[in-house]
């Protein structure tokens, strides 16, 4: 028996081909894996008759974790978001969506290490929203204490046990003085637990100002679901964009690994797209599954084909196809672990 | 230019039909079981946005003291029926707050929960 189940969800326009790239250079890494392929989005209405058909959900309840590529979500109209639904289902609170500089990729700054803990299941995503007349219609914003406490508790958690230093949280509580004023207190009670770590807070609009004049200052920075939506993007931005932006999302019994973006189907079957967001996402789910050595290995060697430049992707000024960037990091794992 | 006037000139009446109601809740005991009200009928149960009831719930999930349920017609209604569900609902359950649910046109004026 493997050592490791995983749920593989490939999801749709470019997914399959980045997964398909990812798997690859995983299986590369030696980690014992028996990857369980399960189906989302848009095919499966046909298919099934629903976007997460209950396949993919008992998977993923068996397995506990899961490595998802995006999805595709109509804007305005149509059916509801699978990920969002993946995400209300397993009740997987806490979305991680680390920005850090590649060293090798073009950016106007020289050091970014921030960790983003953004609250993935209330707020204005909870999906409560009425034409209250034929000309006005209201999302009811909802921000809960325990599920404000939750999110501060387990950012305060994660920055202990990975040596960070400062927790701030990011709000509009001089204007949303009830829903962002008890994500605030929650915060403020939770950090009482950890005395070693600085804390803060910071409002959202000048934390996007401060983030693109001195992004060094951030370290560990709490957010509503809508706020770190958004800030997790600009934070994408300013690490090369959203081809390095992986993402976490974590419950406290499972955990689904996907990169911050979308399914790009205008790229789909031309296998030009970079993989490396579902790749680092890969390597932070090796990490969750204390796959230390391997997940390193990964790391180090898609670094040096950045860094080596001859096999990398259109948005990183090169030509390689998907699967060639992929090969080329298994060819260097190769090297590097003196095989 | 007056671009309130403007805007007001671009508004679209629209014809309205009521066809059921969010109730919001608030109780100790769980998730609710209802019966039927009249021409009300549940049609889901949700909890901070996620449905909890019919389907799947993960025994991870978090759930506060505050119930969305709603409720659908299962024929034509008036506001009438409204008062009177609400006279009939409060008896056994304390709610917060409800919205009506209209159909703008023939389309949802309301969002499904996840």
């Amino acid at each position: 028996m493997a050592k490791h189940i995983i749920t593989m969800i490939p999801g749709e326009g470019t997914g399959p081909e980045i997964c398909e790239a990812v798997r690859m250079v995983i299986d590369a890494s030696g980690v014992d894996i028996k990857w369980e392929y399960e189906d989302i989005g848009l095919d499966c209405l046909d298919k099934h008759g629903t976007l997460l058909p209950d396949k993919t959900i008992q998977s993923i309840a068996k397995n506990k974790v899961a490595l998802k590529g995006p999805t595709t979500t109509p804007v305005g109209t149509g059916h509801k978001s699978a990920n969002v639904t993946l995400r209300k289902v397993f009740d997987l609170y806490a979305n991680v969506r680390p920005a850090k500089l590649i060293p090798v990729v073009k950016r106007p700054w020289d050091h970014i290490d921030i960790l983003n803990f953004r609250e993935n299941t209330e707020d204005c995503y909870a999906a409560i929203e009425h034409m209250v007349s034929d000309e006005v219609a209201q999302c009811l914003k909802v921000i809960t204490w325990p599920g404000s406490y939750r999110i501060a508790d387990f950012a305060f958690q994660w920055a202990k046990t990975h040596g960070r230093k400062k927790v701030f949280c990011v709000h509009k509580a001089n204007i949303m003085k009830m829903t962002d004023g008890l994500f605030m207190d929650a915060f403020k009670e939770a950090a009482k637990k950890y005395p070693d770590i600085e804390t803060g807070d910071v409002i959202v609009d000048n934390c996007c100002m401060q983030l693109v004049r001195n992004p060094a200052q951030f370290d560990c920075l709490v957010l509503p679901n809508l706020y770190g939506d958004i800030l997790t993007d600009l934070c994408a931005g300013l690490v090369g964009g959203l081809g390095f932006a992986p993402g976490a999302n974590v419950g406290d019994n499972c955990a689904i690994f996907e990169a911050v973006h979308g399914s790009a189907p205008k790229y789909a079957g031309l296998k030009k797209v970079n993989p490396s967001a579902v790749l680092i996402s890969g390597i932070m789910m090796l990490r969750w599954l204390k796959e230390e050595q391997a997940a390193n290995l990964i790391e180090k060697s898609m670094f040096a084909v950045l860094d080596e430049k001859k096999h990398v992707t259109y948005d990183v000024g090169g030509t390689a196809k998907t699967d060639e960037y992929a090969q080329a990091i298994v060819d260097k794992m190769g090297v590097m672990a003196g095989k | 230019m007056n671009f309130t006037a403007e805007a007001i000139k671009t508004r679209k009446k629209k014809d309205t039909k009521l066809v059921g109601v969010d109730v919001y809740i608030i109780t100790e005991e769980g998730i609710p079981q209802f019966k039927e009200f009249g021409p009300f009928k549940c049609e889901f149960i949700s909890n901070r946005g996620t449905k909890v009831w019919p389907g799947y719930v993960s025994p991870d999930l978090l759930m506060v003291n505050w119930y969305r349920c709603r409720f659908m017609a299962t024929k034509d209604i008036q506001d009438a029926d409204v008062t009177t569900f609400l006279e009939q609902f409060g008896q056994k359950w304390w709610w917060s707050a409800v919205q009506k649910l209209w159909t703008y046109d023939g389309e949802a004026g309301y969002s499904k929960a996840y």
